[in-house]
């Protein structure tokens, strides 16, 4: 019975390949029947390590979520929840982590020495600060970069909720570059081609398109034109896909779709499960509204409630599954936010100290590295920069993050930024 | 056995197609392909006429344009631009001759006038427009399509995108801030080409509500965050970057935190009362004493009438109506002015100065105006950001319109001059910022200028700004469309009229939502019978589904992109390809994705293009192969087709099961070829 699928798979893929080499022009066809993007020597993650990593924008509190001070002045109206760890207390909105500590590595003392969005985002998914002379990868990116994606029509790379000022595949491949899902509840849009519109009819019009376009793509070359090439067969590879179900959240159960919740977060990593599941490698969820200058005692128990409750599912089900052994789940954010509450009843940016959370494959549970001093301020112990966060990522990911790659114009980039792994909490 | 996989379906069209073309021709294909894709049933062809138009009928008809109007160009000043373009020229031949750089060939026209609709109208020509100007003989058409682009309601629409992406437009900044009146007034300001430094400084010191004194919608844009308003402003209308010293002394930057201080001081007492509890300071003075103005009388009547809303709600067991609310605490919404000391953060660490210490006003280079040294803070900030004499102003604005021109800044990134990030054509830059203060910060006439260089008018270069190497301005950088021209140009395929829908004009606006709270209060009654007039005539929430019965396709309202609801969510083919979220300043990317390719493939607007009614359909309609394909090559890449397209064009109609899914397949194919996609 099997076989049979596998058949009509196997023809797809001639299908495409043929669609490929008639209609996409030559020069296509590697990106389209390679499984793995061309790039310099690559080193393969652990059998099947995947990322989904949880990017709250706007800059999580961290007094409120995983590094409180009770009884402190500087705590304001968050009250606090004791977690399996003994010794160790979380916001009292985390709940439901609180309770599965014992699989997180909390990492207290994260600094940073910017305050501002843009650059702080930045250097969170480059682990490079953003300069105007080169476009930094996107850790996703290098991922793949250094070790391919997995076989399949489905993309490496996939970006939940996004804007658009991810740096994407910075100066690789463009190919690495991940594939936006605005709406997690929409899914991936227009892949269904109309019903008046037959297969071949759709192979004509892209091989008569590729024929107009020689001129111009003679007289213009250039990386702009080329990641459109890429992204042109990218999206033929996808287009009557069996695995475009990985995107259909309404394949769900009602009631699993309950207990992840509503919302980015909740959808967001509800789809990160099902697209890990089905082969995507890389998995970012973008989260926006954590920037609470004003009323974060109104705002924040409700957020953070949402990400305790996605979160603690997404764990609950890769473990159900036999997945979180090999999927490396990353909570991280761009800075962390005043201890000093200001007059609006919010927090402002503070970038020197924040938490991030790291759980599952390559990480130890029941840890926690680093402490910021008794006001939530500045590290008192353990201080990482973004670097060393992210060179930890590599590490727990299995990617080889003292290795050097170059950018196209010489200069030499690390996985990670070229930090130093925190041990402690490395399996 | 296990249910078929969802592969099959794929598998049978593709053989079913393949192997019996004449059947499906047959069976119905015929006139079901997409291009007028009206008919479904074998015959339709003669029942063609009673299946309804799928396009609204507004925008099928005939256009009547714009409802606003643009101020006129001088057009007895083309000698002088000609002779302003031949300046910038010859600085840049100096500059090229020494690096030793070999311009590129000049646009033909048909490329001059693509570029030239794109990036003065926002837009490709339609196919008449590209017809008569490729027909023209006047040996000044070139001159003469500018001139007239930039008197027209499209030039408005581009620049008001510009703008819009650069000032974070949106209707709603915060849930009781409705801009709408300041949409519409940075546009009639575009429209009515007032001077830049004019309307910056009606900007930065507006006073009033936003219905009364739309501009101060800038300054709302920002509400109560003094800080982050500073650094904005400094950025956009400065070009400059002091975001960091914010927070501490940056290592390798300029600024200290005490400097980011003493700016802010200016405007610090810049205030808006929403009815909400009114800010720590403004208490304060309220109790020692100070005359209530009318922002705080009304102020104390939408919280009176809040609570009477709540009490109201409560006795009755109803909800709080949380749009009523808004609408008082909108109607509440005053700026004004009052001076206010700023005092250092409590963790300030630097020996300058104490934590929490009041900090005096100075700014961050030159000095306040002579004549504005009387004024308070804000004005005097105004004053000095916009001067003639602050050179930052003129250079900024001048680099801005350069980029938008030629793709790149002179400095990079455009809000980041220091002097260690320098121009990379210094002799240009002086050259350019001395031209916006002689035009006297006219940036139409400026564009006008820069678009008729030698320069701006060869062929584009592509560039990758990341590999750090400088650019040679020899010619534009090949760039591709931006969210708004790729919309705005589909939209020229599809409607006859695509002003059929306008966003509110100002006046509409302020006529259905304004409440006078500023002397008594009406009482509840009298507010909410406001707030229901309100509803019913301008609220996005009630009238948006009127909207979309006159002006939608398939969930797209068909209006050009200026006139679009702001932000747009994620998935709108806009924010698909790049447009800004509205909070990023310059937030627009061009980044390439695959979801942009399958809206390409399979989005509505595609789809539209392909409809009866649309402009492509209906102009086909009068045309037999040979000629279509040339209608065809004008109307989506503004050119005739060459030998080998005419060739491959012809074959493809023919050998197609009919005409229509022949013609309906190249209009298909020429959109999604990257010349449509860029400006070369």
């Amino acid at each position: 019975m099997n076989l049979s699928w596998l058949d009509s798979r196997l023809a797809r893929r001639g299908a495409i390949a043929r669609i490929a080499r008639t209609a996409l022009g030559v020069t296509a066809v590697d990106a389209f029947l390679a499984e793995r993007p061309s790039g310099f020597a690559a080193e393969p993650l652990p059998a099947g390590t995947n990322i989904i990593t949880l990017f709250m924008r706007g800059a999580m509190s961290h007094l409120d979520t995983f590094d409180p001070k009770p009884g402190r002045e500087e705590q304001g109206e968050t009250g606090v929840i004791q977690t399996k760890t003994p010794g160790i207390v979380f916001g009292e909105s985390m709940k439901k982590l609180a309770g599965m500590s014992d699989r997180l590595a909390i990492l207290r003392a994260v600094t940073t020495q910017t305050g501002a969005h843009e650059q702080g985002t930045y250097l969170m998914r480059t682990s490079y600060p953003q300069i105007n002379s080169i476009r930094h990868p996107a850790f996703g990116a290098w991922a793949l970069h250094a070790a391919g994606r997995h076989p399949g029509d489905l993309p490496g790379y996939v970006l939940v909720g996004n804007g658009n000022d991810h740096p994407g595949s910075g100066f690789l491949d463009p190919a690495l570059s991940p594939v936006p899902v605005a709406d997690p509840k929409a899914g991936l849009e227009n892949t269904m081609r109309p019903a008046y519109l037959t297969e071949e009819n759709f192979e004509r019009r892209l091989s008569l398109a590729e024929k107009v376009d020689r001129d111009f793509k003679a007289s213009y070359g250039g990386n702009q034109i080329e990641a459109y090439d890429r992204m042109y067969a990218e999206a033929v590879r996808l287009l009557g896909s069996v695995d475009l179900e990985a995107f259909d959240l309404s394949k769900e159960p009602e009631s699993v779709r309950d207990r992840y919740g509503a919302g980015v977060i909740g959808k967001g990593c509800l789809l990160a499960r099902r697209l890990v599941e089905s082969g995507v490698r890389v998995v970012e969820v973008e989260v926006n509204g954590w920037d609470m200058h004003r009323d974060l005692f109104e705002e924040l128990p409700t957020k953070a409630a949402g990400l305790d409750k996605a979160l603690a599912t997404l764990l609950d089900d890769l473990t159900d599954r036999g997945l979180l052994g090999t999927t490396l789940v990353v909570l991280a954010t761009e800075f962390g936010r005043t201890p000093k509450i200001n007059e609006n009843a919010g927090r402002d940016h503070h970038p020197a100290v924040f938490s991030c959370v790291l759980a599952g494959a390559g990480v130890k549970g029941g840890v926690v590295h680093g402490a910021s001093d008794e006001r939530g301020h500045s590290p008192d112990s353990g201080a990482i920069s973004v670097a060393d966060f992210n060179t930890t990522v590599a590490a727990a990911a299995g990617l080889p993050y003292e290795k050097e790659f170059h950018a196209p114009n010489g200069r030499p980039f690390k996985i990670g930024g070229g930090g130093t792994p925190v041990r402690e909490v490395l399996a | 056995m296990p249910t078929t996989p969802p592969s099959r379906p794929f598998l049978v069209a593709l053989l079913v197609a393949a192997a019996s073309a004449g059947l499906a021709a047959s069976a119905g294909l015929v006139a079901s392909t997409g291009l007028g894709a009206e008919a479904k049933k074998p015959g339709a062809k003669r029942a063609r006429a009673a299946v309804p138009f799928r396009l609204p009928a507004a925008v099928r008809d005939a256009p009547d344009g714009a409802s606003f109007a643009v101020a006129p160009i001088d057009r007895t000043a083309r000698d002088s631009v000609r002779a302003a373009a031949a300046r910038i020229d010859a600085i840049l031949a100096e500059r090229h001759a020494r690096d030793g750089v070999a311009p590129p060939p000049s646009l033909s026209d048909s490329q001059f006038l693509r570029r030239a609709y794109l990036d003065l109208g926002g837009r490709i020509p339609t196919h008449d427009e590209a017809s008569a100007f490729l027909a023209s003989t006047d040996p000044d058409k070139r001159a003469a399509l500018v001139d007239s682009l930039l008197e027209s309601a499209d030039w408005v629409s581009r620049f008001y995108n510009v703008w819009a992406d650069t000032l974070r437009l949106t209707e709603r900044p915060q849930k009781n801030l409705w801009s709408e009146a300041y949409l519409d007034w940075v546009k009639r300001s575009i429209a009515a080409n007032r001077p830049y430094d004019e309307w910056v400084h009606d900007m930065l010191t507006a006073d009033g509500k936003l219905w009364e004194n739309p501009a101060v919608g800038y300054q709302l844009r920002d509400q109560g965050m003094p800080l982050p308003y500073v650094d904005n402003t400094v950025r956009v209308f400065l070009g400059t970057q002091i975001g960091c010293a914010q927070c501490h002394n940056h290592p390798f930057d300029a600024w200290t935190q005490h400097q980011f201080y003493e700016l802010a001081a200016f405007t610090a007492g810049t205030r808006s009362g929403t009815g909400g509890k009114p800010e720590k300071p403004v208490r304060k003075e309220m109790r020692k004493g100070a005359r209530a103005d009318t922002a705080d009388a009304t102020a104390k009547n939408v919280r009176a009438l809040i609570a009477e809303s709540r009490k109201r709600a409560n006795a009755n067991g109803t909800k709080v109506n949380n749009a009523f609310t808004q609408f008082l605490q909108a109607n509440g919404t005053v700026v004004n002015f009052r001076d206010r000391d700023l005092k250092l953060p409590h963790d300030y660490q630097y020996d300058d100065a104490k934590p929490e210490e009041g900090v005096a006003p100075h700014v961050l280079w030159g000095e306040v105006p002579q004549e504005a040294r009387d004024l308070d803070g804000r004005a005097q900030f105004a004053a000095w950001v916009t001067s003639r004499d602050n050179p930052q102003f003129a250079r900024t604005i001048a680099n801005r319109m350069w980029k938008l021109c030629f793709g790149v800044g002179l400095v990079e990134p455009i809000d980041d001059f220091r002097p260690d990030n320098p121009p990379s054509h210094p002799e240009l830059m002086d050259h350019l910022a001395a031209e916006m203060l002689r035009l006297d910060f006219d940036l139409r006439e400026f564009v006008r200028i820069v678009v008729s260089t030698e320069a701006w008018q060869r062929r584009a270069i592509p560039y990758d700004p990341t590999t750090g190497e400088a650019f040679s301005f020899a010619a534009p950088s090949l760039r591709r469309q931006s969210a708004e021209q790729l919309w705005d140009s589909i939209l020229t395929l599809v409607a006859h009229d695509p002003w059929a829908y306008e966003r509110p004009t100002g006046e509409a606006f302020a006529a259905a939502v304004n409440l006078d709270l500023s002397r008594k209060n009406p009482g509840l009654d009298a507010a909410h019978a406001a707030f229901e007039r309100y509803e019913d005539s301008q609220s996005p929430r009630k009238t948006r589904r009127q909207t979309m019965q006159t002006y939608g396709y398939k969930g797209q309202l068909l209006a050009r992109a200026s006139e679009l609801p702001t932000p747009l969510p994620l998935g709108h083919f806009l924010r698909q390809f790049g447009q800004g979220d509205r909070e990023t300043i310059d937030g627009n990317r061009t980044v390439a994705t695959v979801p942009q390719i399958l809206a390409m493939f399979n989005g509505p607007i595609t789809h539209a293009m392909l409809e009866r009614g649309s402009t492509v359909v209906d102009e086909l309609a009068e045309h037999d192969p040979p000629q279509a394909v040339d209608v065809i090559f004008l109307s989506v890449l503004s050119r005739l087709p060459d030998e080998e397209d005419r060739k491959l064009a012809l074959e493809e109609i023919r050998g197609a099961v009919d005409r229509r899914t022949g013609c309906g397949n190249l209009i298909w194919a020429l959109l999604n070829t990257r010349e449509f996609l860029f400006i070369q």
